[in-house]
C-alpha cells in the first residue's frame, strides 16, 4: 500500500476496536489525509470529497469491530472508500456506463511506443490530474483504485462490480481515455499559444 | 515478426498473466525493440499516474481537521445536557401555561380532557381522530420516528430517512380509519326532506341547506344558510354564515359561523367560533359551551359549563354548571341562573343583576395589558425562553449544518429576504387555512400551519445568528457559527423586550427569518446544471516523467 502512513499502527487499531476514542483520534489523524485525497481524485469536486471522507470515516468507525487484524488495514480502509465513491457517483447517475463487458471488442493493436512516450514525456503531474478530471466516473475511479490506492484486481472487480477478466479492459480505456484528454489539452495549449 | 499487443503488454506488467505466459512475454520482448518500448511507455505512464495521483496539492480541508475533535470527544454530554434543558423547559411550560389552563378547564367542566386535546382533536377539524390518538401518542411516534432517523442515519440514507418520515406520517393517517360521511350533496339549495332519513354521514353543500328530516350520523355543513329543523342523531359540524339549530341534534354543535341561533335541543356540547351566537329562551344545550365569538347571549338552558372568549357575554337563562370568561364585557340578567362558580376576567368589571340566582359571588380579574418588567419572573421566562430559542437553534444547526448555513447566508441579502418573508409569512397560514377547508388537504393544512409556526421560531435563531456574525466576525465553520447565533440571539432577544419597539424587532426578525429559510430553500430545489471542476492548486509541481521541467 502507498498511499498512507507505512507503519501500520496496529495497537492503535486495537484500542480503537475496544472503543477508545483517543485511538481512533490517531487513526484518522493517520489515514484522513490519503482518504481524502483518494476522494479528491475520485469524485467531481472537493466539496464531494469533503463530504465522502467524513461519511467513510463514520462508516468505518461503525465497521472498525468488523475489521479483520490479520489483512491490511488500509486495504481494507480503501476498500470501504472506493466503495462509498463507487456508490456516490452511481447514485448520481454520473456513472459511466458506455463500457460493456465485451471483451471481443478491446482494441488488441499495437500502438505506437515512440508516440506514447512523447505524450507522456514531458507532462506534469498536474496535468495528469486535469485530464483524469474529465473522465468519465468509472474510468477515474478505476485508475485511481490501481494506482492510488494499489488495489487488486479482484478488490477492482469487487468494488465497480465487474468480472475480475474485464478488470484490464477497463484500466485500458481508462488510460486511453487519459490519453485523448492528454492530447485535447495539447492541441489546445498548441492553439493558444500560437 | 508479430508484436505483443497493448493489453498483453499491461497485463504482464501489472503481473496479471499466468506463468506460461508471462514467459511467452518475457522472451518475446528480448527480441523485439518495439514491444520492449512499449512496455517502457506503458510503465512510464503507470509511474506517471501515480505520482500524479499522490501529490499532497491540496492539503486536508480544516473542516476535516474537526472531525478529529469529534471522533476524539464525543458529543453525547451535550445531547445529554440539551435534553435536560429541553426537559426543563417543558417542564416550566407545562407548569406555567397548560397546568393552570387544564386546572381553569377541569374547573369549567371540562375535566379529562386537555386543552388542545378539547380544541384540537375534538375539534370539527379533526372529526374521526378522537377516537384513536391524543396529541401526546402523536408527538411519542414522531419523537419515536426522530430517533429512529437519527440513530439509523449511518445506515440508511437521506432518501430513505425522508421516506422514512413521510411513511410514518402516511401511517399515523391510516390507522385512525378516519369516518367518512356516506352521501354528499351539492346545489344551489340543498335540503333533507321532513319524510328523508339518511343512514350514516352526510355532507352538504350548498347556498342554503335545510335539515329537515332524520340523519342517523353526522352532518357536515358548507353553506351561507343552514336550518336544522329535523333530528340528527350525531354531531352537526358547519361552516357557515348562519346555522340555526331549531331541531334535535344528540350529538354536538361544532360551528365555524357568523351567526349560530340555538332555538331547539342540543344534547352533547357547543364549541364555535362566531361572530354572533345565541341560545334561545326555547333552546337546550345538555352539556358544555367552549365559544370565542363577538357576542354571546344564553337565554335557554345549559346543562354544564361555559368556557368563553368574548367581547360581550350575556347570561339571562339557566347555566346548569360553572362560567369561565375572559373578555369584554359580562352581565348576568334579573332571569339568570348559574349553578357553578362564576370567573370573569375583563376589562369591565360585570354586571350582575340583584335577581339572579347564583352559586356563588362572582370571581372577577381585572385585565392586565402589559406586563410588569419590575416582576423577576418576566426575567426568568426571558431567560428561559432564550435558553429553549438557543437550544433549539443548536440542535437545527446540528442537524442541518449545510442548509443552517445557507440560511444565514441568505439572511444577509436583506431585500429579498425580507421581501420574501413578507410573502411566504403571510402567505403560507393563508394557504393552510384554505387546505383545512378541504377535507382531502387537512393533513397538509395543518402540517404546513406547524411547519409555518416552527420557521417562525427558527427565522428568530437565523437571523440571531447573523446578529452574531455582525459583532464577532464571519464564519463558515458550524460551532463558531453555533456560538454566534447564542450570542445574536441574546442580544436579539434583549432588543424584543424594548417597550413599544420590541413587538416590531420579534416579528420583523421572525419574518426576515423566514425569508432567508425560504430563500435556502428555493435555492435548493434549483436544478444543478452541472458538476463543478475542482480548481487548479495554487502552486503547480512542475513535476515530468523525465524529471524536473525546466521553467
Amino acid at each position: 500500500m502507498s498511499a498512507p502512513g507505512t507503519t501500520i499502527p496496529t495497537e492503535a487499531i486495537t484500542r480503537a476496536k475496544a472503543g477508545d476514542a483517543e485511538a481512533w483520534g490517531e487513526l484518522y489523524r493517520e489515514y484522513a489525509p490519503a482518504i481524502f485525497r483518494f476522494c479528491r481524485r475520485a469524485l467531481p469536486t472537493r466539496e464531494d470529497a469533503e463530504d465522502a471522507t467524513t461519511e467513510i470515516f463514520m462508516k468505518l468507525r461503525d465497521k472498525l469491530v468488523q475489521y479483520d487484524q490479520s489483512r491490511s488495514f488500509s486495504a481494507w480502509l480503501y476498500k470501504v472508500a472506493a466503495n462509498h465513491c463507487w456508490d456516490t457517483l452511481r447514485r448520481r447517475k454520473i456513472r459511466q456506463d458506455k463500457e460493456t463487458e465485451d471483451v471481443d471488442k478491446v482494441p488488441l493493436e499495437h500502438p505506437d511506443a515512440n508516440q506514447l512516450e512523447r505524450l507522456i514525456e514531458q507532462r506534469t503531474s498536474e496535468e495528469v490530474r486535469k485530464a483524469l478530471d474529465k473522465l468519465g466516473g468509472r474510468a477515474r475511479m478505476a485508475l485511481v483504485m490501481r494506482y492510488y490506492s494499489d488495489m487488486s484486481y479482484d478488490e477492482i472487480a469487487d468494488a465497480l462490480g465487474v468480472r475480475r477478466a474485464f478488470v484490464g479492459v477497463v484500466l485500458l480505456r481508462a488510460r486511453h481515455e487519459l490519453r485523448q484528454a492528454l492530447e485535447r489539452t495539447s492541441a489546445l495549449a498548441a492553439g493558444g499559444t500560437s | 515478426m508479430n508484436h505483443l499487443d497493448e493489453m498483453t503488454c499491461l497485463l504482464y506488467l501489472e503481473r496479471q498473466l499466468d506463468r506460461a505466459r508471462a514467459q511467452e512475454v518475457s522472451a518475446h520482448t528480448q527480441d523485439c525493440a518495439a514491444c520492449r518500448t512499449l512496455m517502457r511507455a506503458l510503465e512510464r505512464e503507470s509511474r506517471l499516474l501515480t505520482r500524479a495521483m499522490l501529490e499532497e496539492e491540496e492539503p486536508l480541508p480544516a473542516r476535516l481537521a474537526k472531525f478529529q475533535e469529534r471522533a476524539k470527544r464525543s458529543l453525547q454530554w451535550i445531547w445529554g445536557v440539551a435534553f435536560g434543558l429541553a426537559a426543563t423547559g417543558a417542564y416550566a411550560l407545562y407548569t406555567g401555561y397548560i397546568e393552570p389552563w387544564q386546572q381553569q378547564l377541569e374547573q369549567a367542566g371540562f375535566g379529562g380532557t386537555s386543552l388542545l386535546g378539547l380544541l384540537v382533536f375534538q375539534g370539527a377539524f379533526w372529526k374521526g381522530w378522537q377516537s384513536m390518538v391524543t396529541l401526546l401518542e402523536v408527538i411519542a411516534l414522531l419523537t419515536l420516528a426522530g430517533f429512529g432517523a437519527v440513530l439509523f442515519r449511518r445506515r440508511i440514507r437521506r432518501g430513505s430517512a425522508l421516506a422514512l418520515v413521510l411513511a410514518g406520517f402516511c401511517a399515523a393517517l391510516v390507522l385512525p380509519a378516519p369516518v367518512l360521511a356516506s352521501e354528499t350533496r351539492r346545489g344551489e339549495n340543498i335540503a333533507v326532506s321532513h319524510d328523508e332519513t339518511v343512514k350514516g354521514d352526510i355532507f352538504l353543500m350548498g347556498n342554503r341547506v335545510r335539515v329537515d328530516g332524520t340523519v342517523d350520523g353526522d352532518v357536515f355543513i358548507f353553506s351561507h344558510d343552514a336550518n336544522v329543523t329535523g333530528h340528527v342523531t350525531g354531531d352537526v359540524i358547519a361552516f357557515a354564515h348562519t346555522l340555526r339549530i331549531g331541531g334535535q341534534v344528540d350529538g354536538n354543535i361544532r360551528a365555524a359561523v357568523n351567526t349560530l341561533t340555538v332555538t331547539g335541543s342540543v344534547g352533547k356540547n357547543a364549541l364555535t367560533f362566531a361572530d354572533y351566537a345565541n341560545l334561545d329562551p326555547t333552546g337546550k344545550i345538555g352539556g358544555s359551551v367552549t365559544a370565542f365569538v363577538e357576542s354571546l347571549n344564553v337565554d335557554g338552558k345549559l346543562g354544564r359549563d361555559m368556557l368563553i372568549f368574548s367581547k360581550h357575554l350575556g347570561i339571562s337563562g339557566t347555566v346548569g354548571g360553572g362560567i369561565q370568561a375572559k373578555g369584554g364585557t359580562f352581565s348576568i340578567g334579573a332571569t339568570g341562573e348559574v349553578d357553578g362558580p362564576v370567573r370573569f376576567e375583563g376589562e369591565v368589571a360585570p354586571e350582575v343583576s340583584p335577581g339572579a340566582k347564583l352559586a356563588s359571588p362572582v370571581e372577577y380579574k381585572k385585565w392586565e395589558h402589559k406586563r410588569s418588567y419590575r416582576d423577576s419572573g418576566y426575567y426568568i421566562w426571558q431567560v428561559i425562553w432564550s435558553a429553549a430559542y438557543i437550544l433549539f437553534g443548536l440542535v437545527l444547526f446540528a442537524l442541518m449544518p449545510e442548509f443552517s448555513q445557507e440560511a444565514v447566508k441568505s439572511a444577509e441579502q436583506y431585500g429579498a429576504a425580507a421581501g420574501l418573508g413578507v410573502l411566504v409569512g403571510f402567505g403560507l397560514p393563508i394557504a393552510a387555512v384554505i387546505a383545512c377547508f378541504t377535507v382531502v388537504g387537512l393533513f397538509i393544512g395543518v402540517s404546513t400551519f406547524f411547519l409555518w409556526y416552527g420557521a417562525l421560531y427558527f427565522g428568530q435563531v437565523i437571523v440571531g445568528a447573523l446578529v452574531g456574525q455582525w459583532i464577532m466576525g464571519r464564519t463558515s465553520e458550524l460551532w463558531p457559527l453555533i456560538g454566534r447565533m447564542a450570542v445574536g440571539f441574546i442580544v436579539l432577544r434583549l432588543c424584543t423586550m424594548i417597550p413599544h419597539v420590541g413587538f416590531w424587532v420579534k416579528y420583523g426578525a421572525a419574518f426576515w427569518g423566514i425569508g432567508a429559510i425560504s430563500l435556502a430553500v428555493y435555492r435548493r430545489l434549483q436544478p444543478v446544471i452541472a458538476p463543478g471542476m475542482p480548481s487548479p492548486p495554487p502552486l503547480p509541481p512542475n513535476t515530468t516523467v523525465g524529471g524536473v521541467q525546466p521553467a
